[in-house]
């Protein structure tokens, strides 16, 4: 499979989950506006910009945590940051035009139904302002964009041949989820030390983020413990939204496109690493133990950035002298 | 519907689609010899299309619109605005072409083809044919798409050029050459597209008629480049180089590399290393064998021609030089399509064959010539005047649509450098039925058929058949508003 096609699939892949996690983070926090404290939802607002690394309009990230000076900006104001945004490369909606013009690239190796479902999904918010969609029902449009990205890997699910492309599309949607997942997970600690009297609200909607409520509810009762949430969203294998979900499939898509090359054995040996510290290590951690579980956190971020790095070194961009011929 | 048999001569039934079909005398008709009378191997379209009801010839047009929107088949796929895909439009009645008619065309085709490789191995070896004073040897050298670069080169089996989509003209004296299209020629997924909606719209007549196949394009483009190979390889890697997403062409690109199974690349797929082409894959470098190329030559090799060029591969020109990567077309065959070596053709074909020439040329005068440029002044009003550079219709006088003061500016640029500058008649294309608001009317048509050269000639009963859509419009270039329809090429 040609190096650019493989790319582009990656990229499609990433940007659309992105875009996903993106739009799942503001359904949640509308979700919240509706019976949360204003002191509350700034938090809430806050752990979504740091898991984002980005700076909320009007504030600083970091800075006056305890103060009560604490509004940074109007719900409006930042769902229109985080959705339309031109200069926020992560916009909701610049991220699905990074899709489609990845996708017309590759127009040659997705199915057409692939194509259209990306290229409407983007036709359809390209015109669209925050005052659009800013409705009594505003969560819609978030919950709207979710399914219709969803739609696109059910064709992809539904249609694509499971040869090297397709890997390439799992490898990036799982890459891509690996990431925000520590990240947001990070933040939560920030924002939310497990130590600190736990709110109960905090923690059930960051499992609603990664689609676990239910799942967790039915294995843990309706006890949102901090160090059980945590446990659950980073190593549960059967959650899709885990971390350990995710590089089980990362690694078993690395399994098939590796072939016998340096840096592609490292990219899989990077990613069986991470698993395995997850099964063998991580059950050991203090649970309330933040500052340690933030630091393996970061290690799990670094590995997946890493990850990203030698996936696009091994198989997009290798120098001559590397490949074989 | 009547089922008579396709000889048969049964009572007309009634005839809306037709009751208000003009024929005119001073074109060619290539479906009626008469008023209401069709041609003998159109009767038989004329009393099945004549007998549907205007609501399902309306609805066969729409079924056909609407797969060609769905399939995206477009063109000018992109601007810098985003969509801008346009179908080209089809018109849904067929134009038929029988047996001892294709057979002629095809004849012409292979000899002119045949010569056109002769001369351009010529030019950019012996010389020859300049030498022997046939054709002058400043229009040659002096030509902008001659490439010095090319001179001693050697190129696979003399094949300069490997496909070709040259357009015919039909007119009362016969067929006509109007261009030969030599460099990259562009149309034949129209060609298949346009089969694809007929033979699915007019299944029965289709069947009735023992159409000749064309589907088998992909498969005789793969065995032609295959054919080019540079080594005796037995399966040669072969890619389609496309400028990317924002040609116009672009569908095109994506289409025939489907229908031949090979990679569709971009110049940043590709790399030289040690005088090889190779292409990135994830599995590593592999190498390159053929290039059909939709690049221009100019984009080619940043290297080589121009060093702006963002679309090509640094190198390849080198790999090529050395015999370790074969480019289709060869870079240079522009040089035999210009518009004033286009007036030797026929003498080309006499230098190499010792022929006559079967297909026509247009009668072209060459400004450069002092008889030649007087012709033209004096008779302005009458002609086509068209720059030798140009394509497209750009730098172009049509003399009867002109005003005065359009002829006499053009008249000045023309004494200036008369030499870029050449005229023709004014051609009375032929003309098909197409389907109108008023039910059938003519309209202008020409056809482009796709000629492949590899160990042998090789060309699919089939053509792209262009259509002006506008009422008495000679222009049948699909970007400004021409359309195309099916061309049926009939059994012996």
């Amino acid at each position: 499979m040609l190096s650019r096609n493989a790319q582009g699939l990656y990229w499609i892949s990433r940007y659309l989950e992105r875009a996903g996690h993106g739009c799942r983070l503001v359904q949640i926090q509308y979700r919240a506006l509706q019976d949360r404290t204003v002191q509350e939802l700034d938090r809430t607002w806050l752990r979504l910009y740091l898991s984002l690394g980005r700076e909320p309009l009007g504030g600083r990230l970091g800075s006056n945590r305890d103060d009560d000076d604490f509004m940074f900006a109007d719900a409006y104001t930042l769902t229109d940051d985080l959705t339309f945004e031109p200069n926020n490369a992560d916009a909701i909606r610049n991220c699905i035009a990074a899709a489609r013009e990845n996708a017309r690239q590759v127009r040659n190796v997705i199915g057409n139904e692939m194509w259209t479902s990306l290229n409407l999904l983007y036709l359809g918010m390209r015109d669209l302002g925050v005052e659009d969609i800013w409705t009594d029902r505003a969560g819609n449009f978030f919950v709207n964009t979710q399914d219709s990205i969803r739609g696109f890997f059910g064709i992809a699910d539904n249609s694509m041949y499971r040869d090297n492309g397709w890997h390439f599309l799992q490898l990036g949607r799982f890459v891509e989820r690996a990431q925000h997942m520590t990240a947001l997970l990070d933040a939560q600690l920030e924002i939310f030390p497990s130590a600190r009297r736990h709110v109960e609200p905090d923690w059930r909607s960051l499992l609603q983020i990664a689609f676990a409520r239910g799942a967790y509810s039915r294995l843990n009762s309706l006890d949102f413990q901090p160090g059980a949430v945590i446990d659950f969203l980073v190593s549960d294998r059967l959650l899709s939204h885990s971390i350990r979900y995710a590089l089980e499939h990362i690694s078993n898509s690395l399994d098939v496109v590796s072939e016998q090359r340096p840096l592609a054995v490292e990219a899989r040996r990077r990613a069986g690493r991470v698993a395995a510290s997850l099964d063998y290590d991580w059950p050991n951690r203090d649970a309330g133990d933040d500052a340690a579980t933030r630091a393996t956190l970061g290690t799990i971020g670094s590995a997946c950035r890493r990850l990203n790095q030698d996936i696009e070194a091994s198989y997009f961009n290798y120098e001559i002298e590397d490949s074989p011929r | 519907m009547p089922s008579s048999p396709l000889t048969g001569d049964g009572p007309a039934p009634e005839q809306p689609l037709f009751a208000n079909y003009r024929y005119d005398s001073r074109f060619y008709d290539e479906m009626f010899e008469a008023d209401a009378a069709p041609r003998d191997h159109c009767r038989e379209l004329f009393k099945v299309l004549g007998g549907m009801a205007p609501e399902e010839i309306a609805a066969m047009q729409e079924r056909a619109e609407r797969s060609f929107l769905q399939e995206g088949i477009t063109f000018a796929v992109y601007g810098e605005e985003g969509a801008q895909e346009r179908i080209i439009p089809i018109d849904v009645l067929p134009r038929i072409v029988d047996a001892a008619t294709w057979d002629f065309i095809e004849r012409g085709l292979r000899q002119r083809i045949r010569a056109l490789n002769l001369f351009l191995a010529d030019i950019y070896g012996r010389g020859r044919i300049l030498t022997d004073g046939v054709i002058p040897v400043d229009m040659i050298l002096g030509c902008p798409q001659y490439r010095i670069e090319m001179r001693g080169v050697s190129v696979p089996r003399g094949i300069y050029v490997a496909l070709c989509g040259t357009d015919l003209v039909r007119t009362v004296d016969g067929f006509m050459v109007l261009e030969d299209n030599l460099r990259v020629p562009s149309g034949v997924s129209y060609m298949l597209a346009n089969r694809g909606a007929m033979r699915a719209s007019l299944n029965k007549l289709f069947r009735q008629y023992r159409v000749r196949g064309i589907e088998h394009y992909g498969a005789l483009l793969r065995q032609t480049l295959s054919e080019l190979a540079p080594r005796a390889i037995a399966d040669p890697c072969i890619v389609l180089l496309t400028p990317g997403v924002h040609n116009s062409a672009f569908y095109e690109h994506m289409f025939l590399a489907r229908e031949m199974g090979v990679e569709l690349v971009q110049g940043r797929d590709l790399l030289v290393h040690d005088g090889f082409v190779y292409m990135r894959t994830i599995s590593g470098l592999r190498k390159v064998d053929v290039i059909y190329r939709r690049v221009d030559d100019d984009f080619l090799d940043p290297l080589a021609f121009r060093p702006d060029s963002q679309l090509g591969v640094p190198g390849l020109f080198y790999a090529y030089r050395l015999g370790n990567v074969v480019i289709a077309n060869a870079p240079g065959t522009g040089v035999a399509d210009d518009k004033s070596v286009y007036a030797f053709v026929p003498d080309i074909i006499r230098y190499y064959l010792s022929e006559e020439p079967l297909l026509a040329n247009v009668d072209t005068h060459l400004c450069r010539n002092p008889e030649g440029l007087e012709y033209t002044l004096d008779n302005l009003e009458n002609l086509v005047v068209k720059m030798v550079g140009e394509s497209g219709g750009y730098g172009m006088l049509v003399g009867p649509a002109s005003t005065q003061a359009e002829r006499d500016a053009y008249a000045r640029e023309l004494r200036k450098d008369p030499a870029n500058f050449i005229s023709q008649p004014v051609l009375d294309l032929s003309c098909a039925p197409c389907l109108t608001e008023k039910g059938a009317s003519p309209r202008h048509v020409d056809l482009r058929p796709f000629v492949l050269t590899g160990h042998e000639t090789r060309l699919v009963p089939g053509a792209f058949c262009r259509v002006a859509l506008v009422e008495g419009s000679l222009v049948v270039n699909s970007s400004q508003g021409g359309g195309g329809k099916d061309l049926w090429v009939l059994p012996e």
